[in-house]
């Protein structure tokens, strides 16, 4: 994984529905290395590399470009704003945080009229009683502005702790493989999608568009190397990828459960296997896009998915790079 | 801007599935000019108007279908039960009278004040009925609809279904203009929103338009009781433009060059507070291969109940808003 392009993922303005400036750094670091690439309607960065197999199929892998956020709700006369969040933020994490308006911060306060008020608020805290403090002149923010995370990322040993992990490792992810891949046997569609924590407009639209024989979305799912973590998943931090088999939105292709397997135990690459009793991703769309496309999902397990300090391995990251280049290469018979 | 379409609309009963005399009514107006129009099985009616230019497709999208119920069990003592159609609030129906099917009237009640055990016992779907006289002449799978008649009262309209007639009712003044727009304009009257965008699908996917503009009829949510950071849109305040809601976050591109539009026309806006609740903008952004959506609403007090409120200045500028939309040179950039 290369670091430095790593990190310019990481740290690029998208929240779901205002990803202009994670699509213009991936465009800059894969430009020079795709046979093409084209932004669709509804903002969705597609590029391709063209395969030279005899039965080559057409592959496309998927990560989404935007992140949680919020959006500005309301401005009151001092300055003060309000929101409300743009995928799954949850408010507790918020407060006495900072959010960053594209370029402009704002600390995060809450309601406190009283004790009593102050503990409630802490117990039951909700966007209504939250504001932020922008601290500076607001005329540049107004309803409608979005904010995410003021956040950046850190790299411990072979761990690295940032917000947008979720799904910026899985763009860096399909980044590396366009920049390194040469040649692929099967066509090679890269799908950055939009408004995937928001509503997963981008990867419908996206699989419509692509019309592939199979897709997988490349993303994150929860870990279970913590304390007290959710008692009935597996996936753990530096065991490799894990290939997802269900979730609760989707449940993937058994022949491209298979497929991914097989690639990775043929190849001697490390993974796990995943079944996730909540949460989903763009493969619920692609699955269901035209008259339906064989999906699933190769996961990067994350602990703490949607803080401002999600923590991956990197080798983790690398183990699905080395999956997903084994697959572009050899014919695929699903 | 005449109200006649407005009053017209909005006294018509049609819930969801049974918008027949919706259908109906704007086939005669547009039936008095030349343009094209195309029906499908789910009861959408799209009209054309062919513009200067044919490079670019402009639909605009409004919903025929109101909220309203369903019987879905006839009891003996002249008694039906009945489930609802689209989001309503058991509370907003305790006093009501209610049509049933073609002829049959009815009343919704509820345990009276003196038997309730403790004062503010909550009325249910599953404790409400409708009285309704004779039951013979009504059947489970009946529809039932909201009776209010539509009033002009001071700087206000009030009446029913408002969400969505008002959207139709802008989109009848467009096609009376008879103007020949800068690009292609198709004018989808669709149905079935208010039970999870259906018809819409189906509309969208009959047209093979650029962008999307949907017109609607929004939550008001500025109530006394609430703080002002806390309503969705303000009544009196015009236009609302959304910027993220259920399902989509609304195209950029569409909620910029509608806030320019309005700012260059001198058209008052403001921007929905809320992101809770949906459009059509949700389906439509789906289809095929993605159409960029936008919505531009009216601000509507109580809607979702037998009565609703709009402000005739708020009605006056959305229309201007969209005509404005339509006319500008702008397509996407």
């Amino acid at each position: 994984m290369n670091l430095e392009r790593l990190k310019m993922l990481l740290t690029s303005f998208g929240p779901s529905g205002r990803e202009e400036g994670t699509r213009k750094t991936i465009i800059d670091l894969i430009k020079d290395h795709v046979d093409g690439y084209k932004v669709d309607k509804v903002g969705n960065l597609i590029a391709w590399k063209n395969g030279n197999g005899k039965n080559k199929k057409k592959v496309l892998l998927g990560a989404h470009m935007d992140q949680i956020g919020v959006v500005v709700t309301h401005v009151d006369e001092k300055g003060f704003l309000r929101i409300e969040p743009v995928g799954g933020i949850i408010p507790q994490i918020l407060y006495g945080s900072r959010l960053n308006f594209n370029g402009i911060v704002g600390v995060v306060g809450m309601e406190e009229e009283d004790g009593e008020t102050f503990k409630k608020n802490l117990r039951e805290m909700t966007f209504d009683n939250l504001y932020v403090d922008v601290l500076q002149d607001v005329s540049k923010l107004s309803v409608g502005s979005f904010g995410i995370y003021d956040s950046y990322p850190i790299f411990k040993e072979d761990l690295v702790v940032s917000p947008a992990l979720d799904d910026r490792i899985g763009c860096a992810i399909l980044v590396e493989l366009l920049v390194n891949v040469d040649t692929p046997y099967n066509d090679l569609y890269a799908l950055f999608s939009v408004q995937e924590e928001h509503s997963l407009v981008g990867a419908a639209v996206g699989a419509f568009e692509i019309d592939p024989d199979l897709a997988i979305a490349v993303d994150v799912t929860d870990s279970a190397d913590v304390p007290k973590a959710h008692k009935r998943i597996s996936m753990v931090l530096g065991k490799g990828p894990a290939i997802k088999v269900m979730d609760s939105m989707s449940v993937s292709n058994p022949k491209v459960v298979e497929l991914l397997k097989d690639v990775a135990e043929r190849n001697k690459i490390e993974y796990q296997l995943e079944v996730l009793p909540f949460g989903g991703t763009d493969a619920y769309a692609f699955e269901r896009a035209r008259k339906g496309i064989p999906s699933a999902a190769l996961s990067i397990p994350t602990r703490y998915i949607h803080t401002p300090s999600e923590v991956c391995d990197l080798n983790d990251a690398d183990k699905a790079l080395e999956v997903l280049k084994s697959l572009v290469k050899e014919e695929i018979d699903l | 801007m005449k109200k006649v379409f407005l009053e017209d609309l909005s006294n018509i009963q049609a819930i969801s599935g049974f918008e027949d005399d919706v259908v109906n009514y704007v086939k005669k107006i547009v039936e008095r000019h030349r343009y094209d129009y195309k029906e499908d099985f789910m009861k959408n009616l799209t009209v054309f108007i062919p513009g200067k230019s044919h490079d670019f497709k402009i639909g605009l999208f409004a919903h025929m279908d109101e909220v309203g119920l369903m019987i879905t069990r006839i009891e003996d003592d002249f008694i039906a039960k009945f489930a609802p159609v689209g989001g309503v609030d058991p509370r907003v129906l305790v006093g009501k009278k209610v049509r049933i099917g073609d002829k049959s009237e009815g009343v919704i009640g509820f345990k009276p004040i003196h038997l309730q055990k403790k004062s503010g016992e909550s009325p249910s779907f599953d404790n409400l009925s409708i009285f309704v006289g004779k039951t013979s002449k009504i059947k489970v799978g009946d529809p039932v609809f909201f009776t209010t008649n539509f009033t002009a009262c001071g700087d206000f309209y009030v009446g029913k279904a408002f969400d969505d007639r008002l959207g139709c009712a802008i989109m009848l003044e467009l096609i009376e203009m008879e103007e020949k727009f800068p690009f292609d304009l198709y004018l989808s009257f669709v149905s079935q929103e208010e039970v999870g965008l259906r018809g819409s699908a189906v509309a969208a996917a009959n047209l093979d338009v650029d962008l999307a503009l949907v017109i609607e009829g929004t939550t008001a949510g500025d109530n006394p009781e609430l703080e002002e950071a806390h309503w969705a849109t303000h009544v009196g305040d015009g236009p609302v433009l959304v910027a993220v809601h259920s399902g989509y976050v609304i195209d950029a591109r569409i909620f910029e060059s509608l806030k320019q539009i309005a700012k260059k026309n001198d058209i008052p806006y403001q921007i929905k507070r809320r992101t809770a609740g949906g459009t059509d903008a949700a389906r439509i952004a789906r289809t095929f291969s993605g159409i960029p959506a936008g919505v531009v609403a009216v601000p509507a007090r109580y809607i979702h109940s037998p009565i609703s409120l709009i402000s005739k200045m708020d009605f006056e500028n959305t229309f201007k808003l969209v005509k404005a939309f339509v006319e500008s040179e702008v397509a996407l950039i």
